[in-house]
């Protein structure tokens, strides 16, 4: 795992990895978050936050195994991030404005009206 | 692994899962696409032939898949906990919710308790209560707020229809996997 980036150079990252994906239309991206334990145990103070951005790019090679398949894929994208406790609000408001601007694949409000002949099936779109 | 009927549900119960052990939970988003590989639709479908056992014609016609022009992604969210093996989901497709869920990770992240997620629904007292509540949040809401009363009794009269509620929401449930 690379070092963590600034969070401007992780959401620019993030966001152009969003982007890519949509573009695509295939693959995924998964983000993570943990608290990031120091080793020293401090209770008094609440951890920073740890986040993660990763493509699944299962096909990027891995020094584990065979390089069964050598197709000329890129790498494996992984992005990382510490967010302190007190810029936590101000982090996770761009965070959101980044997510909903590159996840443009997820159903738009406005198709809720097509969506009983665009699905299949009937009954399910009258349920949902 | 429960995939959580509502975000509000899923929300909540994550919040008291990071209260428990807020050291080693992690929380994950994925946003993905659906494969499409041929091999893995070709799987899909033997495994609906294999289950149905009915000519092949007629099903390979009907479960077709429906091909839109652009697949729509997911976001599924996900608490686990890798000590206790707890692990909560909760999936959605609707762009509207982006935002809204993401601000959430982020006051979970900070620690904060269910009251503190701001939540529109009051907490529920009664577990029956609950279940109404996912049934139908947005009438409940407003009538857990103003007459505690009412959601209970809702929830002692029918418990049949409670069941019904249920079982349509596993049907769902089967619906968005397929898709």
């Amino acid at each position: 795992m690379p070092a963590p980036l600034s969070h401007d150079a992780f959401f620019s990252s993030l966001s152009d990895l969003l982007t890519k994906t949509s573009q695509q239309s295939r693959g995924s991206v998964t983000l993570t978050q943990k608290p990031l334990l120091n080793p020293t145990p401090d209770s008094s103070s609440k951890p920073s936050i740890l986040i993660r951005a990763t493509d699944g790019n299962t096909n990027a090679p891995n020094p584990k195994t065979h390089k069964v398949e050598k197709k000329k894929q890129s790498s494996k994208v992984k992005l990382s991030t510490v967010a302190a406790p007190e810029e936590l609000d101000a982090f996770y408001a761009r965070y959101a404005e980044v997510c909903k601007a590159g996840m443009t694949g997820l159903k738009k409000r406005d198709r809720k009206k097509g969506k009983a002949k665009a699905k299949g099936g009937a009954a399910k779109g009258a349920k949902a | 692994m429960p995939l959580l009927p509502t975000s509000h549900a899923y929300l909540e119960q994550s919040a008291l899962l990071l209260q428990a052990y807020p050291d080693t939970t992690r929380m994950t988003t994925k946003y993905n696409f659906p494969s499409t590989r041929p091999s893995n639709t070709s799987r899909k479908q033997k495994s609906k032939l294999a289950s149905s056992s009915a000519p092949t014609a007629t099903t390979t016609t009907s479960t077709t898949p429906q091909t839109p022009t652009t697949p729509l992604a997911y976001l599924t969210l996900k608490t686990y906990n890798p000590t206790t093996g707890i692990c909560l989901k909760y999936r959605t497709n609707k762009a509207a919710e982006v935002g809204r869920l993401i601000t959430s990770l982020g006051k979970l992240a900070a620690g904060a308790s269910v009251a503190e997620l701001g939540l529109s629904n009051p907490v529920p007292a009664a577990p029956a209560a609950a279940d109404v509540e996912m049934a139908d949040a947005p009438e409940d809401a407003s009538a857990g707020a103003s007459t505690p009363v009412v959601p209970a009794a809702a929830a002692a009269a029918p418990p049949k229809g409670d069941a019904g509620g249920k079982g349509g929401k596993g049907k769902k449930k089967g619906g968005k996997g397929r898709r």
